[in-house]
């Protein structure tokens, strides 16, 4: 009986925290606001705003297929009344546009391979290194220039690089006169592997991490030097993540504006340079439609290609592999 | 109010907004948005019937000829002001004002006196000497050096538009020298970095510059230099009373004292007769008064720019990105 009358007192003497209330609270608003017998759609009303995201765009991509089916008429400045396709004549007849596409596309595979390279040794240590400090240190020079935004980061090689910058500064202590290191192809993409650096090696280092240390261990084991077991135990274990950090770093690159507008001079135009030109220089909307919807086709058919010969790598979260 | 950063507003707040502010009590803000980039907002707007994100837009007059031409512009004939300005005013080719002509301007061959020790370069020509390569400037849709590069190509100002070749002859000459290839605050940084010797930039820029302490001086070359000029203009589908204000604006901007000092900020000729020319800028082949200072200086009709101007950007892009 003493006991019974312990957990009376007990409780009475419990008070249902507010915490509790407020979850209650919550719960039942949400019972009315989403019914259990919903429960089977909930999936889809979280993905709902972000597929009215993606509508928003493939709306847009469709007007602007429209436009691009129009010329500009010259004596009005409105766009054509009829359909055609003259515009994507233009940009298949035109050398120029040609020359654009070609160097936006060598551009991106340089980048991804150039990036590739300096992400996977950094990445490799970052996650691997026993000092935490080191990885922190790792992090943060990684993050500081992520931080800045292209924009800045391109003025501050512009500044770095320059004939009066510290590179030129630095190669005249040696003798060396002063030297045009921007405004060229080589600039560009070196600008561009600078700020992809960051993107890869986020990509890269959750597929590095998910590679136990034992299968190196094994590897060396059985004789296989750090040099072998990274090729051929690293790398092709790497490989989701080398997938999906090329298809970021390419995809970026191939439609990127700044870098080539800020460090090429105006003479290493990229396709989304010379969409900028048609819509906001020459007023020519159609013609600035037809090659926004070509770099779309050209981005799609890249990952297209990238993704059945490799598959989608981390991007494609654990599936096909 | 649309305008270009840098000493372009500093010079308008001075000589326009600030006068009209004190004169209406209206506050002006400026709006830096590009000219190129407001141009399709503008005319999405009035095609959509939505109210303009601006109430004046200072523009060329090329671009704005070709807003008149789409009719998203205001006409602006009842412009009091208007009675004491010079022809230059008046938009060539198009009826009445829709836009109206503020000022004109000049694409100058800008250079260190430096690199020119033997004196300021007297031919566009010059700039072909194996010494500037990689050290000259143009505009990177070429604007301001078509028209002179067609003379110093050999051509003839009757050959435009339709028969360019001698322009692009020489455009390729130019092209081996590496030209960098921008905007006008590219050519204040390179000039103030040592990236570059000379350029083909408008005067105000190169004026610019030498304000904030860069050794520079320009010049009008044998085969001249192109002449344009900048308007005003108001967007259609403004509520009635923003227009009227909008038009008191432009029309203050032809007001003598306005001008003077307006125009003084940018070191530019206006449409006023009787301006007194900025210090040092007497003579000057950048500020074009007397019919002898438009020898050397190379003016196109608006109409003819506007119907060609893309071709010709195009093709200057087809050679610069070889």
């Amino acid at each position: 009986m003493p006991e019974t009358t312990s957990q009376e007192e007990a409780s009475k003497a419990f008070r249902y925290p507010l915490r509790w209330r407020v979850m209650d609270a919550l719960n039942a608003g949400l019972d009315r606001l989403w019914p259990a017998r919903m429960m089977p759609y909930t999936g889809w009303a979280l993905i709902t705003p972000a597929l009215l995201l993606v509508g928003l765009l493939v709306l847009g991509l469709f007007q602007m297929a429209d436009s691009s089916l129009h010329t500009l008429d010259r004596a009005t400045f409105l766009p054509s009344e009829g359909y055609t396709l003259e515009n994507y004549q233009t940009v298949f007849e035109n050398a120029t546009y040609g020359r654009i596409i070609w160097r936006s596309v060598l551009a991106a595979v340089l980048t991804v391979f150039f990036t590739l390279l300096l992400a996977l040794p950094y990445s490799y240590i970052m996650v691997r290194t026993s000092s935490s400090a080191v990885r922190k240190a790792l992090l943060v020079v990684l993050f500081l220039p992520f931080f800045i935004g292209q924009v800045v980061r391109a003025y501050g090689l512009l500044i770095i690089l320059g004939t009066t910058g510290v590179a030129n500064n630095a190669l005249g202590l040696v003798g060396i006169e002063p030297i045009r290191l921007l405004f060229n192809f080589p600039a560009v993409v070196f600008g561009l592997v600078q700020y992809m650096l960051p993107f890869a090696v986020l990509m890269l280092a959750p597929a590095l991490t998910a590679i136990p240390r034992e299968t190196e261990t094994a590897a060396a084991s059985l004789g296989a030097n750090w040099f072998r077991t990274f090729r051929h135990v690293v790398i092709p274990m790497a490989k989701p993540g080398l997938i999906g950090a090329g298809l970021v770093v390419g995809t970026l690159a191939l439609t990127d504006f700044a870098m080539p507008a800020m460090l090429g001079g105006g003479s290493q135009d990229f396709i989304a340079n010379a969409i900028y030109d048609q819509f906001f220089r020459t007023a020519d909307q159609g013609l600035g439609a037809a090659l926004a919807l070509l770099l779309v086709v050209l981005g799609s058919v890249f990952v297209g290609i990238v993704i059945s010969i490799f598959g989608a790598g981390t991007l494609g979260m654990g599936g096909k592999k | 109010m649309r305008a270009w950063g840098g000493e372009w507003v500093e010079a308008l707040k001075k000589g326009v907004s600030d006068r009209f502010t004190e004169m209406t009590g209206i506050s002006v803000r400026h709006d830096l948005t590009e000219d190129n980039e407001i141009q399709p907002k503008l005319w999405a707007a009035v095609a959509q019937g939505r109210v303009p994100p601006i109430h004046v837009n200072w523009d060329t007059t090329t671009n704005a000829t070709k807003s008149a031409l789409r009719g998203v512009t205001e006409d602006l004939s009842d412009l009091s002001n208007l009675a004491n300005t010079t022809d230059l005013a008046k938009p060539v080719g198009l009826d009445g004002y829709p836009i109206v002509n503020t000022y004109g301007y000049v694409y100058v061959l800008a250079y260190r006196p430096e690199a020119f020790p033997d004196g300021p370069p007297k031919s566009w020509r010059d700039l072909l000497d194996p010494k500037f390569k990689g050290r000259i400037a143009l505009y990177n849709d070429g604007i301001g050096f078509h028209f002179p590069a067609q003379v110093a190509g050999g051509g003839s100002l009757d050959g435009i538009p339709d028969h360019m070749e001698p322009c692009w002859e020489f455009v390729r000459e130019i092209k081996k020298q590496n030209p960098l290839l921008g905007e006008d605050p590219d050519f204040t940084t390179w000039f103030q970095n040592g990236e570059i010797d000379a350029a083909c930039t408008i005067s105000t820029n190169a004026l610019a510059a030498k304000k904030n302490g860069v050794d520079l001086a320009w010049t009008v070359p044998a085969e001249g230099c192109k002449f344009d000029t900048d308007c005003l203009w108001v967007p259609k589908n403004l509520p009635e009373n923003e227009a009227y204000w909008a038009k008191q604006y432009v029309n203050l901007a032809l007001s003598q004292e306005s001008q003077q000092i307006w125009l003084d900020g940018l070191g530019l000729p206006g449409v006023v007769p009787g301006l007194t020319p900025p210090p040092g800028l007497e003579n000057d082949p950048s500020y074009p008064t007397k019919p002898e200072d438009f020898k050397h200086l190379i003016r196109i009709s608006s109409a003819v720019q506007v119907q060609n101007e893309s071709d010709w950007f195009a093709k200057f892009k087809e050679i610069m990105q070889g």
